[in-house]
C-alpha cells in the first residue's frame, strides 16, 4: 500500500514536463456531460501552457458536497469545487471560499459580469459581487411526445394546466399511453419552486431568503397547495407515473412509455440521442390568467476554496475568464443542453440561426429572461435548503400518496422546513 | 464527518465479529483462573500478550475508539459542516430527537422491518435446511446454490429487486399486476417494506441457513433412527427431536438477524427505495446517513450514532450473557 502511493506519487511528480500548476477542479457531472467537462479542461489547457486542469468527478452533488467538506476539514481540498444552486448560502456562510469576482479582478482578468442573464447574476452574487461562477445553468420546461399528442388529436401541449389536464386524460382514456405524465426526481425544483415563480406567489419569507436568515416557508398559505391537490389527483387517477428507484423518469419519456414530462433542459442531450420518437418541448405550463414570470435557474456553480498558493489561483482565475469567454459559452450551450449564462453568449448562438434548427435549446433562455423579476420570482436564497428539502418533499409526499390531507402535509412541510432554516440562522448567527 | 459512518459500520460489525475473540479467550482462561486462584492472570508472559494484541488494539483505536470518541463529542455540539463554528449544545441534539416525530416513525420503521426480517429469514431458512438434510443425491450443489446470494455485495442486490420490481418496467412487478395486485413500492408503503424486507432476507437466509445445516448435522443420528423406529415420520422428526436441539442456534440467530436488521440495511435501503417513499423505509442507520451525509447536520446524527452504538452494546451483551452461555456442544 504505502509502496504503491510512493510509486504512485513519483509517477505523479513526472507528469508535468514544464513547471506547471495544477489546478484540481471536482465536479458532479457523470455520463455524457462528464466527458463535456474533460474536453473544457482539455481546451483551457490547449489554450495556455501555463497552468493544468485536472477536473475530478466526484458523484452526486451531495457527495461532491460531502467529499469537498470531508477534504476541507483534512486540508486536501481542490481550488475549484462545482456546487449545485441550493448550495449557495451553504458555501456563503461557510467562509471557505473567496468571490469569484475578486479573484477574477485581482488577477488582472475583466469579466462583464453585467452581461451575465438576470436570473444567474442574482442567484450567486452578494450585495452586486459575483460570489462563485456560474457554470451550468438550466431551468425545467415540458417535453413531450408529439406522436402521441397528435394520436390524441392534438398539435401540441396547452399552455395552461387545466388545458394541459384534459389533454392528459384524453390521451390515458383513449388508451394512447398509460403514462400520460412521468414526475420528475427533482419536483420539489419544477413542481414546487419554479411553480411558485412562475405563479408571482410566495415561497418563503423576506422576499424568499434575499432578506436575511430569519426566512420563514409559506409555500401551505399560496395556491400551490391547489397545485400539489391537482398532482395527487393525477397520481390517483393513473395519469401520472412515479418512476421510482432503479429508473430516471427521463428514461421513461425517452423509451416512448411516458408522454410528457418536466425536466431541467440540461435534458435534451438524452433526449436527442435516444427518443425514438417525434417529440418536442414548450414552457412550463402556467395557470389561466397567470401573470407567468420567469422562472428560476438550476444547476451548479463554481466556487474557489481557500487555502491554496498565488499561483494556483492565477490559474483559477484564468479558467473562469476563459469560461467567460462566448465562444467557450456558445460551445457549452450547444453541447450540453445548458442554457448560456452571458446575454453575449446567447446573441452569438442566435445570431449562428443555432435556434433555427434547435428551437426547443431556445425556451429555457426565454422563459428564463420572461418579464421582470419580482420578489417572488428573483430566486432562494435559503439556508440547508438540501436538508429542508428532504424533511418537505417527505411530507408532500405523504400527501400526495393518501397518508393525509394535502393542506396538513403542506403545514407540516413548512413547520419540519422552518426548523431546518432556525438551525441554520442558529449555525450562522451574525454572518450574513 | 467520516467518523460517523465509520463507527457506524464498525460498531455493526463488531457486535457480530467480536464475540468471538474474547469467547475464546475467556473459554481458555478460566478453568486455569479457576485452579490457581480468581485473581492470577493465564498468560505468564504479560508484554508478548500485549505485543499480540496490537496489531487488533490499534486498529480499533484509529477505526472504533476515536471516531467513537468524537461521534460522542459532536452529539453535544451544533456545528456548521466546514467546522469553522462550534458551539455546545449540551442534550439539545438528544432532546430534538426525543421530539422529532420522523425519528420515531423511523425507530417504527426499523422495528417493523427488523421482526418481519427475522421471521422471514428464519423461516424460509428452516424451510431450506430441513429440506436440503432430507435431500438424497446433489446435496452440495442445493446448498452452494443456497449460499451463493450471501456473496453478493447488497447493493448489487438491492438495485437487481430494485428493477425486478418496479412497476413500470419489473417483469415480477409485471407478474404481480397481471395476478389483479396493483404492486407500487413508489406508492404504497406497505409495498415498499416488503421489497426492502425481502431484498436484505434473501441475502441473509443464506447466512441462516448454513447455521442450521451445521446444526441439523449435530443432531444424533442414534436419536433420529430410534424415533423413526417407533414411527415418527420424517416432519415429526424435524419438529419434535431437531428443533427442540436447534434451540441454542435459533436463539443465536434471532440475535445475529436483529443486530443485521438493526445495523447493516443501508445499502439494500439505499438501492431499493431510498427510504420512500414518504420515509416509510427511512430505518435508523439511513436516516443516520441521510442527516449527516445529505443534510450535513452532523449533531442530529451523531446524537443518532450514540444511540445506535448503545442499541449495539446491548445486543452484544445479551449474546454474551443468554446465547453463548446456553450453547451446548453435547447433547
Amino acid at each position: 500500500m504505502k509502496a504503491c502511493l510512493v510509486a504512485g506519487m513519483a509517477l505523479l511528480g513526472t507528469l508535468p514536463a514544464r513547471a506547471q500548476t495544477t489546478i484540481e477542479f471536482w465536479h458532479a457531472m457523470s455520463g455524457a456531460l462528464e466527458e463535456r467537462v474533460n474536453e473544457l479542461a482539455d481546451k483551457f489547457n490547449k489554450s495556455q501552457s501555463e497552468f493544468v486542469l485536472h477536473p475530478v468527478g466526484k458523484g452526486s452533488y451531495d457527495e461532491v458536497v460531502n467529499g469537498m467538506i470531508a477534504a476541507y476539514r483534512a486540508k486536501q481540498h481542490p481550488a475549484i469545487v462545482q456546487v449545485n444552486e441550493r448550495g449557495f448560502l451553504t458555501m456563503l456562510s461557510s467562509g471557505a471560499t473567496i468571490p469569484a469576482a475578486e479573484l477574477v479582478a485581482k488577477a488582472g482578468y475583466k469579466i462583464d459580469w453585467s452581461n451575465f442573464i438576470a436570473p444567474v447574476a442574482t442567484y450567486y452574487s452578494k450585495d452586486g459581487t459575483m460570489m462563485a461562477m456560474p457554470f451550468n445553468s438550466s431551468s425545467p420546461i415540458l417535453f413531450y411526445n408529439a406522436d402521441h399528442f397528435k394520436a390524441a388529436g392534438y398539435d401540441k401541449p396547452a399552455a395552461t394546466w387545466p388545458e394541459l389536464e384534459a389533454q392528459l386524460y384524453a390521451i390515458n382514456k383513449k388508451g394512447i399511453s398509460k403514462c400520460a405524465m412521468v414526475f420528475p426526481g427533482d419536483w420539489e425544483w419544477s413542481f414546487l419552486e419554479n411553480y411558485s415563480a412562475i405563479e408571482d406567489i410566495p415561497y418563503a419569507t423576506k422576499r424568499n431568503g434575499f432578506d436575511g436568515l430569519g426566512a420563514e416557508y409559506v409555500f401551505n398559505k399560496t395556491k400551490l397547495v391547489g397545485h400539489m391537490e391537482r398532482v395527487k389527483k393525477f397520481l390517483d387517477d393513473g395519469i401520472l407515473e412515479l418512476a421510482g428507484q432503479g429508473i430516471n423518469p427521463a428514461q421513461l419519456f425517452i423509451g416512448g412509455q411516458c408522454s410528457t414530462i418536466i425536466q431541467s433542459t440540461a435534458g435534451h442531450a438524452a433526449v436527442e440521442a435516444g427518443a425514438k420518437f417525434n417529440w418536442s418541448a414548450t414552457f412550463l405550463p402556467t395557470e389561466k390568467d397567470s401573470p407567468a414570470k420567469n422562472s428560476t435557474i438550476g444547476g451548479a456553480a463554481l466556487w474557489t476554496l481557500k487555502g491554496h498558493k498565488d499561483e494556483v489561483y492565477k490559474g483559477v482565475a484564468a479558467f473562469y475568464n476563459f469560461l467567460g469567454n462566448v465562444s467557450t459559452q456558445v460551445w457549452w450551450h450547444q453541447a450540453t443542453g445548458y442554457v448560456p449564462v452571458t446575454q453575449a453568449a446567447y446573441d452569438a448562438a442566435k445570431s449562428q440561426g443555432y435556434y433555427k434548427d434547435h428551437p426547443t435549446r431556445e425556451i429555457a433562455i426565454l422563459q428564463l429572461s420572461r418579464g421582470t423579476p419580482s420578489d417572488n420570482s428573483r430566486g432562494f436564497r435559503l439556508g440547508n435548503s438540501a436538508q429542508a428539502n428532504i424533511a418537505i418533499k417527505e411530507e408532500i409526499q405523504a400527501g400526495l400518496l393518501g397518508q393525509k390531507p394535502i393542506q396538513k402535509a403542506m403545514d407540516d412541510a413548512v413547520s419540519r422546513g422552518n426548523d431546518v432554516l432556525r438551525q441554520f440562522e442558529k449555525v450562522n448567527a451574525g454572518k450574513y | 464527518m467520516p467518523a460517523n459512518i465509520e463507527l457506524q459500520r464498525l460498531d455493526g460489525g463488531l457486535s457480530r465479529r467480536r464475540p468471538a475473540l474474547p469467547a475464546r479467550l475467556l473459554s481458555r482462561v478460566t478453568p486455569r483462573a479457576s485452579e490457581r486462584g480468581l485473581k492470577q492472570s493465564a498468560f505468564d508472559n504479560r508484554p508478548l500478550a500485549y505485543l499480540l494484541l496490537a496489531p487488533q488494539l490499534t486498529a480499533l483505536l484509529f477505526f472504533f475508539f476515536i471516531p467513537a470518541f468524537r461521534g460522542l463529542i459532536q452529539a453535544f455540539q451544533l456545528t456548521d459542516p466546514f467546522g469553522g463554528s462550534t458551539q455546545w449544545v449540551g442534550l439539545d441534539n438528544l432532546a430534538a430527537l426525543m421530539h422529532s416525530a420522523p425519528y420515531w416513525a423511523s425507530v417504527r420503521a426499523t422495528l417493523v422491518f427488523t421482526i418481519a426480517l427475522s421471521v422471514t429469514t428464519l423461516g424460509i431458512a428452516l424451510i431450506f435446511a430441513f429440506a436440503a438434510h432430507h435431500v438424497l443425491r446433489g446435496q452440495s450443489v442445493y446448498k452452494t446454490f443456497l449460499l451463493i446470494p450471501y456473496a453478493i455485495a447488497p447493493a448489487i442486490s438491492g438495485i437487481v429487486w430494485a428493477f425486478l420490481f418496479n412497476p413500470a418496467i419489473g417483469p415480477v412487478a409485471n407478474l404481480i399486476h397481471s395476478a389483479g395486485i396493483s404492486w407500487d413500492p413508489n406508492r404504497y408503503p406497505g409495498h415498499a417494506m416488503t421489497l426492502v424486507v425481502l431484498a436484505s432476507a434473501w441475502k441473509q437466509i443464506s447466512y441462516n441457513f448454513l447455521f442450521l445445516i451445521a446444526g441439523l448435522l449435530a443432531v444424533p443420528k442414534s436419536v433420529l433412527e430410534a424415533a423413526a423406529v417407533d414411527g415418527a415420520g420424517p416432519v415429526r422428526r424435524f419438529v419434535s427431536i431437531a428443533l427442540p436441539m436447534l434451540t441454542p442456534t435459533l436463539f443465536f440467530l434471532v440475535v445475529v438477524n436483529f443486530v443485521y436488521g438493526f445495523f447493516e440495511t443501508f445499502a439494500v435501503v439505499d438501492a431499493t427505495t431510498k427510504g420512500g417513499p414518504a420515509g416509510a423505509t427511512t430505518t435508523l442507520v439511513y436516516k443516520v446517513y441521510l442527516d449527516g451525509f445529505v443534510s450535513l447536520d452532523l449533531g442530529a446524527s451523531a446524537a443518532q450514532s450514540i444511540i445506535l452504538m448503545a442499541l449495539a452494546l446491548m445486543l452484544t451483551i445479551v449474546q454474551f450473557r443468554f446465547v453463548e452461555q446456553r450453547v451446548k456442544y453435547s447433547v
